[in-house]
């Protein structure tokens, strides 16, 4: 919303050179009231305007607390712009939601006149530094986020430094009850009330009006949200009432908004959403039990009421335990809301196989897996991560004549590649190919050459023929640079390819994981997998007329007629941006596609904004390898967010969390021709079956996307290169 | 039974030791009986004498091989099927089965390539002679065209011009890469820089994009050095070509002109000797673009072989019709194909082979063609056995040019059929009668023979 807004202001300036001091001002109080309304939803973890909005007026039921929070974020937001911060990252209400709760909690006891402005004000602003302190602290020492805890620290320090204000007592302390706000109050069963109230309290208005509010705010936002705030709250607050033997006192503690929090946390925001992550947020909630109770023991000796002490704590130390063990379901790209990061994460896993350690196969052409990981000859124990690939013909043989030379056999001297960008670290250059039916096991690795890839890990081939290296030590290589000639050294009972991944430099040191990238057994495309043993696999190598065609530059304009049944209904263009992060994106001016290319394959990453063309682009192209083979087929998963709308789509979303698969979208896309791909979108569950045709053009982008009956069809357009 | 008679003749006898026939020449003989387990007398029972055959196994196994040999050694391969060699629509549908894409050199070959069902994209369109007309055609339907001289270059301006787009195209190039003689008939030549002039006039011209390179240097090339040199050159100004004009070659290809296994006339050595291997050139071809190439760029490597792929799956069919002696003593033998239809006897000695088991000794032969022409000779000096009326010679390798090089010249052009890999025979052309060739005769009234006399 906010780079949207952003944006449309960008437009608007392009447009009316002679209103540009009008549409400046317009867009900077956008700007403005944009970090602060979402001061207001990060509280609840979401990013959303209009959910902001909401919650502040919430707050205006203790006009008070209102301004207060205002006072306080608008100190912090002003003192962010005296220090020349960056607005980017001011403006995502990342760094000014700490300071709102701090402006709450003492809207929340003292009335707003000068002396509290003042007060309210320095508070802001310290918990705005302390924020941006502990922030960087946190991300850089610990990678962990900073929540509330600026919050919960600046908050004590001030209701410790009001105690001895007596001023400020006399002028500002206050009875906070706005009249009429306890009229539900005594409607509701207790275990309700309670649980509302709970939710109040998170905005200093422990009621059960507000909190009916700020339910139906994260219902509407995020039925999982939803659902673990009241998986927390409840875990918590029973098992408290169990131990108290009261369960009408646990009901009444409002302090008990510290389980609700933990739950949305832990269940939804910081690990995927899933079964697991909601059985490790009830166990978080379970053990802060202790924490909450302890608290209120001891802090209230004070007179502070411990705010969000135990969420931070109990979050804080969970994520950090679950970074260090490696959890995989630990969100690495967080959303907008929970629905968005398991959708997100779901698509990715079905979308990006293989290892990071992303290897091309060393090799031109058709070549047979001979052994694969785990293999059943040589590929055993630390050295299982390795592949050795042979040619094979029609009839499965790897020689012609009856193979008594190594010359019959068709892996011989045929050329090996570099499967990576590196530097060659070690070359051994001195066996002989052993004739066939003899072996050397003495120097089972043979010649080989050893790359060290930028990435950390070396790579090893093996078995090459000497004096037939092309390559020195100290040479830097590209993927497919030449380095040698297929041989018949070590232990090798027939010429073949050995490769594998490996820790170190050492010939023979531990092998590593890894995956092959962009190749393909007979029709099938693999952007990045491990083929299995006994397929016959083909490396593809980048094809120079794809890559021109998907080499997209900054500030190109693509203008596309919509067209819908045959009727033009409309008409786009498309502008190509960079992102701060340096990801390229395609921008319709109402959303962003971002995209990318990777060893070999054209990606689109994701999707954000309000645009349908924008998403069937997403749709009839979210993978294209660029590498051309007659027929070449490919599958892909896209997020559920691009193929549906409405409640299906949001049930869809909120039951994946239980099962992952249920809507599963199954894409299977094939290139026509060099220039045409034809595509079919279907996910049974949601009842959806499409139709995709995508023809490239022959310099830059796409010509037409079709998906059913929805086509853009580019315009002729001369801010094009080419 | 009778021993036939025949005039006594003195003949010199030779030893069975060294001598430049090989090894006894008095009783080495080749047989065949039959052409992919289909037999001889089969094929001409039923299609008659003469009669082309060709191997679909042969076709297959052979563009896989040579496939194999460049794909194995560089990433980025696409062979192009040249029309010309032989353009009967089955042979060219084996080749793009197996996935190549067609090479033509005239709107004829185009429209051929196209009826069969190859895509405009997937078309290359060669030669030094193409109309407007044909060259729009083509471009509208996204062929890749390469430009043989200046004027061809205004030609596909205009064409660009009256499509509203710009055009892809490619040049094609000749050079010096020690190969006599020098093709230097067909595009622009690199070693006088008129290549780049060529590229300068094209970049200038704002309305054609260069995304290839093509040279062809030669036929029946039996130095596969000449290629490493070709693609060095090719290499070198492709880059000179990106630099200074920031078109992208996409492509380079290196035409074709790989020898089949083909005894050319007044070569000494056997073919197997003196032909180097396909894993030669395509070694020497794809060092040259390792060597050449910048680290990361991969363009494809078009290659437009015909005779290669396709000579030896070619047989002919023939049988003797009668024979003579000659007044030098010689034995001749008229056999019922001439030179008409087997254009290639003109440079090759083609391999003879009996159809089945022969008393007698060796003796020089010639092998005459029906033809009421004296240059109607298909070998001139050959060791035959003595034949019988009726036995037939087979005749290999004549799969390329034959089928489009052929005239009908006084006599009816044969059957050609194709042993598939399934076992069974097809007729993929059949035999010629009197309506094809006067189909498109006409004879003015007033020559009516009938209409004279009345």
């Amino acid at each position: 919303m906010l780079s949207l807004s952003l944006r449309n202001s960008r437009a608007k300036n392009d447009r009316a050179i002679s209103n540009i001091d009008f549409s400046k001002i317009k867009s900077q109080i956008a700007l403005y009231t944009d970090a602060i309304f979402k001061s207001y939803s990060e509280i609840f973890f979401l990013r959303s305007r209009t959910v902001g909005i909401l919650l502040f007026l919430t707050t205006l039921l203790n006009p008070h607390l209102a301004i207060s929070g205002i006072i306080s974020v608008l100190a912090a937001y002003i003192f962010a712009r005296l220090i020349n911060m960056d607005q980017k990252f001011v403006n995502s209400g990342f760094y000014t939601y700490n300071p709102l709760l701090t402006g709450l909690a003492i809207g929340y006891l003292f009335r707003i006149n000068l002396l509290t402005v003042f007060f309210i004000m320095s508070a802001g602003i310290l918990t705005f530094i302390l924020t941006v302190m502990l922030s960087s602290l946190f991300s850089t020492y610990f990678k962990l986020p900073i929540l509330s805890l600026p919050f919960t620290l600046i908050s004590s320090v001030t209701y410790l430094a009001s105690s001895k204000y007596t001023n400020l007592f006399v002028t500002g302390l206050y009875p906070n009850l706005t009249p009429g706000i306890l009229f539900f109050e005594n409607y509701f069963p207790f275990w309700l009330a309670g649980y509302f109230r709970s939710l109040g309290t998170i905005f200093f208005l422990p009621y059960v009006i507000p909190g009916i509010i700020l339910a139906v705010a994260i219902l509407s936002s995020s039925r999982i949200l939803f659902l673990l705030t009241i998986l927390g709250y409840y875990t918590g607050t029973i098992f408290t009432g169990m131990l108290m033997g009261s369960y009408h006192n646990a009901f009444m503690d409002i302090n008990h908004f510290n389980y609700i929090l933990i739950a949305m946390a832990i269940g939804g925001i910081f690990l995927i959403p899933s079964i697991k992550s909601y059985i490790l947020a009830i166990i978080a909630v379970a053990v802060s039990t202790l924490l909450v109770k302890s608290m209120e023991v001891f802090w209230l000796n004070y007179g502070i009421p411990g705010f969000t002490l135990p969420f931070n704590l109990v979050t804080l130390s969970l994520i950090y335990v679950l970074g260090l063990v490696n959890y995989p379901m630990v969100a690495k790209l967080i959303k907008s809301t929970p629905e968005e990061t398991l959708d997100q994460y779901l698509s990715n896993l079905g979308r990006y196989g293989g290892t990071k350690r992303t290897l091309s196969l060393p090799f031109s052409g058709k070549w047979m897996v001979w052994q694969a990981f785990d293999g059943r000859w040589t590929h055993k124990g630390s050295l299982k991560y390795a592949y050795d690939f042979i040619i094979t013909d029609d009839q499965d043989k790897s020689h012609n004549n009856n193979g008594t030379n190594l010359t019959d056999y068709y892996s011989f001297h045929k050329p090996v590649l570099s499967p990576v960008r590196g530097r060659v670290a070690k070359v051994v250059n001195s066996l002989p190919d052993n004739p066939i039916g003899q072996v050397d096991r003495t120097h089972v690795w043979g010649n080989s050459v050893i790359i060290e890839d930028e990435r950390g890990f070396y790579v090893a081939i093996s078995h090459l023929s000497r004096d037939l290296i092309k390559v020195r030590e100290g040479d830097w290589v590209e993927r497919g640079t030449l380095l040698g000639s297929c041989g018949n050294s070590g232990y090798s009972p027939q010429p073949h390819i050995h490769i594998q991944a490996q820790v170190s430099i050492e010939i023979g040191s531990s092998t590593l994981p890894f995956s092959f990238v962009s190749y393909s057994t007979e029709t099938r495309f693999y952007d990045n997998d491990l083929p299995t043993e006994n397929t016959a696999v083909e490396s593809l190598y980048q094809d120079k007329c794809l890559d021109i065609i998907t080499s997209f530059m900054l500030d190109d304009r693509l203008t596309y007629n919509v067209i819908k049944d045959g009727q033009k209904t409309g008409e786009i263009t498309i502008i190509i941006k960079s992102a701060p992060d340096g990801t390229f994106y395609m921008d319709s001016g109402k959303g962003k596609l971002y995209f990318g290319k990777y060893e070999g394959t054209f990606y689109i990453y994701s999707y954000e904004g309000r645009d349908e063309n924008l998403k069937s682009i997403f749709l009839a192209l979210p993978k294209l390898p660029l590498a051309y083979k007659d027929g070449l087929k490919w599958e892909d998963r896209i997020p559920v967010d691009i193929v549906a709308t409405g409640f299906k789509k949001r049930i869809v979303q909120f039951l994946s969390s239980v099962y992952g698969n249920l809507a599963r979208t199954s894409c299977t896309f094939a290139f026509l021709n060099n220039k045409t791909i034809e595509g079919n979108v279907s996910a049974r569950i949601l009842n959806i079956e499409k139709k995709t045709r995508v023809e490239l053009d022959d310099y830059v982008g796409f010509k037409s996307i079709k998906v059913d009956n929805l086509e853009l069809r580019r315009v002729k357009n001369e801010q094009v290169r080419g | 039974m009778r021993m036939k008679y025949e005039t006594p003749v003195i003949q010199k006898c030779q030893t069975g030791l060294m001598n430049k026939f090989g090894s006894c020449p008095h009783y080495s003989r080749k047989i065949r009986t039959g052409i992919d387990d289909v037999s001889i007398d089969n094929l001409v029972e039923k299609y008659g004498s003469p009669l082309f055959v060709f191997s679909e196994k042969t076709l297959r196994e052979r563009f896989r091989e040579i496939h194999r040999a460049f794909s194995t050694r560089y990433p980025n391969v696409t062979f192009a099927w040249s029309y010309k060699t032989n353009y009967l629509p089955a042979i060219c549908a084996v080749f793009h089965q197996e996935g190549a894409i067609a090479e033509v050199v005239s709107e004829m070959e185009y429209d051929k390539a196209r009826k069969l069902g190859v895509p405009g994209d997937k078309i290359i369109f060669n030669g030094p002679y193409k109309s407007l007309h044909a060259l729009e055609k083509a471009v509208s339907e996204g062929a890749m065209v390469h430009i043989d001289h200046l004027d061809e270059i205004y030609d596909l301006e205009k064409v660009a011009d009256k499509l509203g787009r710009k055009i892809k195209v490619a040049l094609r190039l000749n050079m010096d890469t020690g190969i006599r003689p020098q093709w230097s008939r067909f595009g622009f030549n690199v070693d006088s820089g008129q290549a780049m002039m060529a590229a300068r006039r094209i970049h200038h011209g704002g309305k054609l994009i260069i995304n290839g390179l093509h040279c062809h240097i030669g036929t029946f090339i039996l130095e596969p050095d000449a290629y490493g040199v070709q693609v060095e050159k090719m290499l070198k100004l492709a880059y000179q070509i990106e630099d200074q004009f920031k078109f992208g070659i996409e492509y380079i290809d290196i035409g074709g002109g790989f020898p089949s296994k083909s005894k050319l006339k007044g070569t000494y050595l056997s073919p197997d000797l003196s032909v180097p291997a396909i894993d030669d050139y395509a070694e020497k071809i794809t060092s040259a673009f390792y060597k050449n190439l910048r680290p990361g760029d991969f363009p494809r490597l078009i290659l437009e072989s015909g005779r290669v792929m396709v000579d030896e799956a070619g047989y002919l069919i023939t049988t003797i019709h009668s024979s003579k002696r000659m007044p030098d003593g010689r034995k001749a033998y008229v056999v019922d194909a001439g030179v008409n239809i087997l254009f290639t006897s003109f440079w090759y000695k083609f391999k003879l082979e009996i159809d089945r088991e022969v008393q007698g000794v060796n003796e020089p032969s010639i092998v005459y063609g029906p033809l009421c022409m004296n240059i109607d000779v298909i070998d001139e000096g050959c060791l035959l056995p003595p034949l019988n009326r009726g036995t037939r010679l087979i005749v290999s390798p004549v799969g390329a040019y034959n089928v489009t090089q052929w005239l009908q010249f006084i006599s009816y052009r044969p059957n050609v059929v194709l042993t598939g890999e399934n076992g069974k025979v097809d007729v993929i052309r059949e035999a010629e009668d009197l309506l094809d060739i006067e189909r498109r005769e006409r004879l003015p009234e007033h020559l009516l023979l009938s209409s004279k006399s009345s």
